[in-house]
């Protein structure tokens, strides 16, 4: 029942993990196992991930797991040091910007060998395997879906008298119907904040186009689509449809600095596995809908991505319990009950069916907006290059510089682009 | 320098009684106007540990629209650990800290600022120069090095170091105190056959209480402050302190208690602030020993 | 420097020693048994590390697989070809130069004000410390915005003279001196060790200046202020390193990213960035490297020039 041991034995079985990678050898740990998990998020995860954990070691008396949890950005200074300290943690939680780095430099196990042996994911969806997929390998086990989506505070709209349909509305919408907030508020809101930093968003606009940000580690757009996205916003920005740059640059990413939350836009571009986390920061009721689409029958831009992942570290003593007990994750009905979409819609078809039941009026957005997602969305792209990451920053910083007006987006648009090749050319 | 005769006139002897109160005055009106510049982020931080939880970033107004101190129940006992636990342990790690900072960074100050000996100062050198390296980059060798030793998972990473005199910070202070005490006092005591030990003991020691309480309240607080060391050493959360446990409270990308946040950050305030309270005593205590003594 | 040789004129007053090892155990060992625990720790815990970090500056290292040996291709990178590298240094200067300085001054300022043995002086003195209590916290980042954001309280003050203020911590010309006011507001521990050094000043020095006569002003530049040169030294210093450090308020304020324009990317934070951010551990101990040859020179420039204007009571 109890998932925690002494410190001894824990500090026993870490050594054992750490002679286990050295040697390059698993021991066979046929009697007992005791597992550490790491991941990241606020109470309301843990409870859950908790609750799933003691009701796992219940029917598990020979396993016990030690539960470690640390808000994001905590979480991977941490994890960069236990790994390179050869102290890893057996079960990690994992995000799409990571994954790759980690995975390729063999920090994580391939999970290939324990399909259909340990690890069922027949009903998986197949875009969710394949996010969790690097180059090959089946790296991490996706705990939701999730897809780009626009939080949308309703009654900001309503009362400004604004008609779109959230799973239909373009950036004409934005352009022209966007100035009916600033003007009915007084300039306090927009409709929209400045997109033009978000790679998410960016990346679906090049998808729209037919396009993408990456192919084969190489950046799959050129340096006059940049341009063409930043005269796009500028656009927006001029006729008031967004808010102005200094309102953007207080976002730092934090949910608590969003202009949604901070009352200076109706809408936020984020994704769809956030809009409870933002509709307990907003008092007015909170809709979702797509990222504006190029032409409203535009398709192909969004896709489903996955949430997070858990991946098993490769100097686990004990694989074979860590897969068991990610399995029972995401495969066993009353984990899922548990765990409701709190990390995003579950992958397997069946957990889905489910929890549906269970979930509050969010919630249930949520699920549907990903089923509804179904004809407007394409396939995943592969996972980013290394280097990716700084490519995210860059483009956010390159966002500000035109926005503040330090370069003209027609500049702008090269520099990032040689940026790109520059950090990618870096990693390799 | 004090025996250059002054033969400036005094303002203030001569100035009317009206113009010293009105001094007085003024410097009042000075301390509580900054004061209230400095008091506003602990009010703005307390009235949002009472605030409805959808209002601490919308509203702009200092005054909550309703009252409750659920925050601070839902705080309390908020992550799967209670707050008694996290407060225990940072007690245990800060006041460790403190006995060990101030007994060996003292011994080092004394040895730098009164001991003559061979390579004193490239010593001194060194250690100012572990001052100056960002930890960001020994951090993991650190951890691979604590790890070896079988500390990961414990306290001792946080606080043997403080037994070790690791923060130079400290010993510099120290050792600029130490050399502001007139060594006709140790040399009086060399005379009648003191060793370093007793000068050190019996003279230098006594006579630094101010430097002391400031190195023992500054190691109080920034141990207690710290959630770095923390965060990178310990694993489970019956061994938190209660800065990483704050920093639990909030993630950045999902659901967070700010509202329990708050809260416990008003309520972590309070021991530093006591301890402050306490120890600044000594500092006022200092000068009447340093004044008689002279 | 001088210092005098407590140890050599006891040895001096005693029967002369022949062997050496007596002269060592004289003249050496009490220093070193001092710093016996100073040893252990450097020697145990902070050498190696600090020993390594410099190996993996002329290394490519992504924290996860073995370091790579490139030679000073760190370094040549650095000066040659890395713009936030330059611009990371100009933010970090910029703020050094102005709020060193500035925080020193508002320090000193304060612990006089609080030394003259006013009503109410303990309760001034834990308030003005207040702010350093608070460190940099979560809740630190937040209520800089309610100051400092386009509707903060600054701007609401402004508005009534009918100066509409931009929002001063997200516009790249001002972001940097948002974090330079809360380094100045922080001016807590400078002004302890201050208050501190004025209480190691003894009376007896200003009683007989009042009775030569000499005013409050002439009293604090020929008492005050010469006695506390070592307390001055020591705040300088440190501050200045650790400004040259300083992390946590641009990480938090900022939310890692240095932004607006890089405007508040600290060197920390750049460095931090390249270590855990984009796993480049060779480069970020590379920087880290070149952060400590700036200020050791800068350390050590100001000990040769503190022998002109530090005035030890030995």
């Amino acid at each position: 029942m109890s998932f925690t041991l002494s410190r001894r034995q824990f500090l026993l079985s870490g050594t054992a993990a750490l002679a286990a990678g050295a040697l390059g050898t698993l021991p066979s740990w046929a009697q007992s196992a005791n597992l550490r998990l790491i991941f990241w998020g606020g109470q309301a995860r843990a409870d859950r991930t908790y609750g799933v954990v003691d009701l796992f070691t219940k029917d598990h008396s020979d396993v016990s797991i030690d539960g470690e949890f640390l808000g994001w950005a905590d979480y991977w200074p941490k994890v960069a040091t236990q790994t390179a300290g050869g102290n890893q943690p057996d079960i990690i939680q994992m995000d799409y910007r990571y994954i790759g780095e980690y995975a390729r430099r063999g920090s994580l196990a391939s999970l290939d060998s324990f399909v259909g042996n340990g690890l069922d994911v027949s009903s998986f969806d197949e875009d969710q395997l394949r996010n969790g997929t690097i180059d090959g390998k089946l790296i991490g086990v996706s705990l939701g879906v999730a897809a780009g989506a626009t939080v949308i505070n309703t009654k900001v709209l309503d009362d400004a008298g604004i008609d779109i349909d959230p799973m239909r509305w373009t950036y004409d919408d934005l352009l022209t119907q966007g100035p009916k907030v600033s003007q009915k508020t007084n300039g306090a809101t927009a409709m929209a904040p400045d997109g033009s930093g978000i790679e998410l968003l960016f990346e679906n606009w090049l998808r729209q186009k037919g396009k993408a940000l990456y192919a084969d580690g190489q950046p799959a757009f050129a340096p006059e689509d940049v341009t063409e996205w930043f005269e796009l916003w500028a656009e927006l920005r001029d006729a008031k449809a967004i808010i102005s740059p200094d309102e953007q640059a207080i976002d730092t990413g934090q949910l608590e600095t969003a202009p949604l939350v901070r009352g200076k836009s109706a809408m936020n571009f984020t994704t769809s596995n956030q809009l409870v986390a933002y509709q307990t920061l907003v008092p007015d009721p909170l809709g979702i809908g797509i990222f504006p689409a190029t032409a409203p029958d535009s398709k192909g831009g969004h896709y489903r991505n996955s949430s997070q992942y858990f991946a098993l570290s490769s100097t686990s003593a004990a694989p074979e319990k860590a897969v068991e007990f990610i399995n029972f994750f995401v495969n066993s009905p009353e984990a899922a009950a548990i765990l409701g979409v709190e990390r995003g819609v579950p992958a397997s078809s069946a957990m889905r069916d489910a929890v549906a039941p269970t979930l509050d009026e969010r919630s249930q957005m949520v699920v549907k907006y990903i089923a509804d997602l179904g004809e407007i969305a394409g396939d995943v792209p592969p996972t980013p290059p290394a280097s990716a990451g700084e490519v995210e920053v860059a483009l956010k910083t390159k966002s500000q510089e035109v926005a503040f007006g330090a370069q003209s987006p027609a500049d702008a648009g090269p520099a990032f682009y040689d940026q790109v090749i520059e950090s990618l050319g870096r990693a390799s | 320098m004090t025996d250059a005769p002054m033969k400036l006139t005094v303002v203030g002897a001569e100035a009317p009684a009206w113009r010293k109160r009105a001094l007085t005055i003024l410097s009042h009106a000075l301390l509580i106007g900054a004061s209230i510049l400095m008091l506003y982020p602990l009010l703005w931080m307390l009235a949002a540990s009472f605030r409805p939880e959808n209002e601490i970033f919308t509203s702009a107004s200092i005054i909550p629209s309703s009252w409750s101190i659920d925050s601070y129940f839902r705080g309390w006992n908020g992550l799967r650990t209670s707050f008694s636990v996290f407060f225990t342990n940072s007690f245990i790690v800060s006041i460790s800290s403190v006995i060990g900072n101030v007994f060996a960074c003292s011994l080092a100050a004394f040895a730098f600022a009164r001991l003559e000996f061979r390579g004193r100062k490239i010593w001194f050198a060194l250690m100012l120069m572990t001052l100056m390296l960002p930890y960001q980059v020994t951090l993991i060798p650190q951890y691979v090095l604590f790890r070896q030793l079988g500390w990961v998972d414990t306290f001792l990473p946080l606080i043997v170091p403080k037994f070790l005199a690791a923060d130079a910070f400290f010993i510099f202070l120290m050792v600029q105190f130490f050399r502001g005490i007139p060594r006709e006092l140790d040399e009086a005591a060399m005379m009648d056959g003191a060793g370093p030990w007793r000068i050190y003991w019996k003279i230098m020691l006594p006579l630094s209480t101010p430097v002391l309480a400031t190195a023992a309240i500054f190691t109080f607080i920034w141990t207690w402050d710290d959630f770095f060391g923390p965060l990178i050493y310990l694993n489970q959360m019956r061994d938190y302190t209660v800065m990483l446990g704050l920093r639990t409270f909030t993630d950045s990308t999902g659901m967070s208690d700010y509202g329990g946040l708050f809260a416990m950050s008003v309520l972590s305030l309070v021991p530093i602030f006591l301890f402050f309270l306490i120890f600044q005593r000594l500092l006022i205590e200092g000068i009447a020993t340093t004044g008689m003594k002279r | 420097m001088t210092v005098q040789h407590v140890a050599s004129t006891s040895a001096t007053s005693e029967v002369p020693k022949t062997s050496v090892w007596a002269r060592i155990w004289q003249q050496d060992a009490p220093g070193y048994l001092f710093l016996l625990p100073w040893f252990i720790g450097f020697f145990g815990l902070t050498l190696g590390p600090m020993i390594s970090s410099l190996y993996l500056s002329f290394t490519k290292f992504d924290l996860l697989t073995s370091p790579d040996w490139v030679g000073a291709g760190n370094y040549v990178r650095m000066f040659t070809n890395d713009p936030k590298f330059a611009a990371s240094m100009r933010v970090t200067f910029f703020f050094v130069i102005f709020s060193v300085p500035l925080k020193l001054a508002f320090a000193l300022g304060v612990a006089l004000l609080l030394n003259r043995g006013m009503k109410g002086l303990p309760l001034y003195r834990a308030l003005f410390y207040l702010p350093s209590l608070l460190g940099a916290s979560v809740a630190i980042a937040i209520l800089w915005r309610q100051i400092f954001a386009g509707d903060g309280l600054v701007n609401k003050f402004l508005s009534v003279f009918g100066i509409v203020g931009p929002s001063w911590i997200s516009n790249p010309n001002y972001s940097l001196w948002t974090l330079i006011i809360l380094a100045i507001w922080q001016f807590g521990s400078p002004m302890i060790i201050f208050l501190a050094g004025l209480r190691q000043i003894p009376q007896d020095m200003y009683e007989a200046a009042s009775l030569d006569g000499a005013s409050k002003w002439r009293q604090f530049w020929k008492i005050t202020l010469p006695l506390l040169t070592p307390v001055v030294f020591f705040n300088a210093i440190i501050q200045t390193i650790e400004a040259f450090k300083s992390f946590t308020p641009a990480f938090i304020i900022s939310g890692g990213t240095g932004n607006p324009i890089n405007s508040t990317l600290f060197y920390t934070l750049y460095l931090y960035q390249e270590a855990f951010g984009f796993f480049r551990m060779g480069y970020a101990s590379a920087l880290a490297w070149v952060l400590l040859a700036i200020v050791a020179a800068f350390t050590a420039f100001s000990f040769l020039t503190s022998k002109y204007w530090v005035h030890y009571d030995d």
